[in-house]
């Protein structure tokens, strides 16, 4: 068989799911959403190389986790400040192959995409990536999200992968967490404790780790409605077009006071250029209240790559990446500038 | 414990019980002996074992049986309409779009999904369609082709 020794657990409702979580968490459980990311890293792997995406789920005996992150250090993140603590939990002891998957397929409830009345969008964790890909809704309000959908993995990963599994596994690479945190996109976690909602840009601690409990689910996405002259984009800088992660990933989110006017408020994301995804704030220090030109185009691209904490890894050295950060960050804002114009 | 599962496969209901962890591939190829659908890499990166699941093109090597539970999968060996090749098998034959063969079924699952989703696709669409597909010998322009030919074929 291809995969190790494990049980399934079928729940019906999301607080039933939330009961198996809490009720196995000694002997190893792991929710199962598209399983486009939990069942690779289940198996035994192929090369020694791969990375888990998730903690404790390889099984490979001899296994050694060859990659170093190294984080940079922050006062104000606590996980953050130990700066090597992510490393250790990378290359700690091998855990088990989780005894119990809880699979979410029977939870119909958690997929669809819904515009709210106050123009927002709420998106359930366990829409296909392809869904929100052919959401006209989603294309025409929140382009950034469409764009990330665009970009992942490949068509049959995007029919498989979900909204929530990309988000929960909390990769720096992520192509939908970047549009979510540029998107200024709110995750409701629910537990057995009752349910909680936190920005996206708070969800990620490094890669593979976020604040989500052990009895917690991811079961809705919400966008915020669009503003007048606003709009989105992102782009994927990746060797290939399909299969692959990104080198650097960077999603714009951009609104103006009035056409041509000055921009009223940006937000910025950058993917694979740190140990999480990272909200560049230098940019908006940089870009509001100022009339978008040239020049302040480009002291808001020089400002996002100050925020960047790239490392070297096969896909980019961390030099090329900063470069990367900066160009596409300009060449966005022109993007979105451009569609805010087109959509008058 | 096993499991029962029921799943109906190219029109047919088969009840099982399966280990849970045993995934759609397998109990496609080794309990129902339909071996047209193959086990490639096991990690979706190359879509030889893709199946449509309730119509959806799915990595049966990502899925597991548990979750296919009261589904409906197509495989290759649905394909063919009265004992003949359907339109797309056959403009894959006739376009040369098969060489070592070993990728044929999930693109052939793959191209089927794509055509039922859209009248008239343009190269774009099918190259973009068909790029979790891998084929080592490198034949996607014929495959492209015939995929292109069939979605004309409106005979």
């Amino acid at each position: 068989m291809i995969l190790p020794r494990f049980d399934v657990l079928v729940p019906e409702t999301v607080d039933e799911a939330c009961t198996m979580l809490s009720d196995h968490a000694d002997e190893g459980v792991r929710l199962l959403a598209g399983g486009t990311d939990l069942l690779v890293d289940l198996r035994r792997p192929i090369i020694p190389q791969h990375v888990p995406r998730c903690d404790g789920c390889t099984t490979h005996p001899e296994g050694r986790v060859l990659s170093t992150i190294e984080c940079a250090p922050s006062d104000s993140d606590p996980l953050m400040a130990s700066g090597g603590s992510i490393r250790t939990a990378l290359e700690g002891p091998r855990h088990a192959a989780p005894a119990f998957l809880v699979s979410l397929h029977k939870l119909d409830q958690l997929r669809g995409i819904e515009r709210l009345a106050d123009g927002g969008l709420r998106i359930g964790a366990l829409t296909s990536i392809s869904e929100i890909e052919r959401s006209p809704d989603v294309r025409e309000g929140w382009t950034a999200l469409a764009e990330g959908a665009d970009s992942l993995g490949s068509p049959l990963v995007r029919n498989r992968g979900t909204l929530g599994g990309n988000i929960a596994n909390a990769r720096p690479a992520a192509d939908m967490a970047v549009p979510t945190i540029a998107l200024g996109g709110t995750l409701t976690l629910k537990g057995s404790s009752g349910t909680c909602d936190i920005p996206a840009k708070d969800f990620p601690r490094g890669p593979g780790l976020s604040v989500i409990k052990q009895d917690e689910i991811l079961t809705d996405i919400h966008y915020p409605s669009p503003v007048p002259y606003s709009g989105s984009a992102y782009y994927k800088l990746a060797n290939r077009k399909a299969l692959e992660i990104s080198t650097v990933g960077v999603a714009v989110w951009l609104a103006l006071k009035e056409p041509g006017g000055p921009v009223a408020d940006v937000q910025v994301a950058l993917g694979a250029v740190g140990p999480v995804p990272i909200l560049a704030e230098s940019v908006r220090e940089a870009l509001i209240g100022k009339v978008p030109n040239e020049k302040t185009l480009l002291q808001a691209a020089q400002a996002a790559r100050g925020d960047a904490r790239p490392i070297d890894d096969h896909r980019g050295s961390a030099w090329y990446r900063v470069q990367m950060v900066e160009q596409l960050t300009l060449r966005l804002l022109r993007t979105v500038l451009k569609r805010i114009r087109d959509s008058k | 414990m096993k499991k029962i599962v029921s799943v109906t496969v190219n029109g047919v209901l088969h009840e099982l019980a399966i280990e849970p962890r045993r995934t759609l591939l397998e109990l496609l190829r080794e309990d129902l002996g339909l071996t047209g659908t193959k086990k490639g890499c096991g990690i979706g990166d190359c879509g030889t074992c893709t199946v449509l699941l309730d119509g959806v093109a799915t990595f049966s090597c990502l899925t597991l049986a548990i979750q296919a539970d009261g589904c409906s999968v197509e495989t290759v060996e649905g394909l063919a309409e009265d004992g003949k090749l359907n339109r797309l098998q056959q403009a894959f034959v006739d376009h040369g779009a098969i060489q070592c063969g070993f990728c044929s079924p999930g693109m052939l699952m793959t191209a089927t999904e794509l055509l039922r989703r859209s009248d008239n696709p343009n190269e774009q669409d099918i190259r973009r369609a068909i790029s979790g597909n891998l084929c080592r010998c490198t034949g996607y322009q014929k495959i492209v082709e015939a995929i292109k030919a069939a979605s004309e074929d409106t005979s």
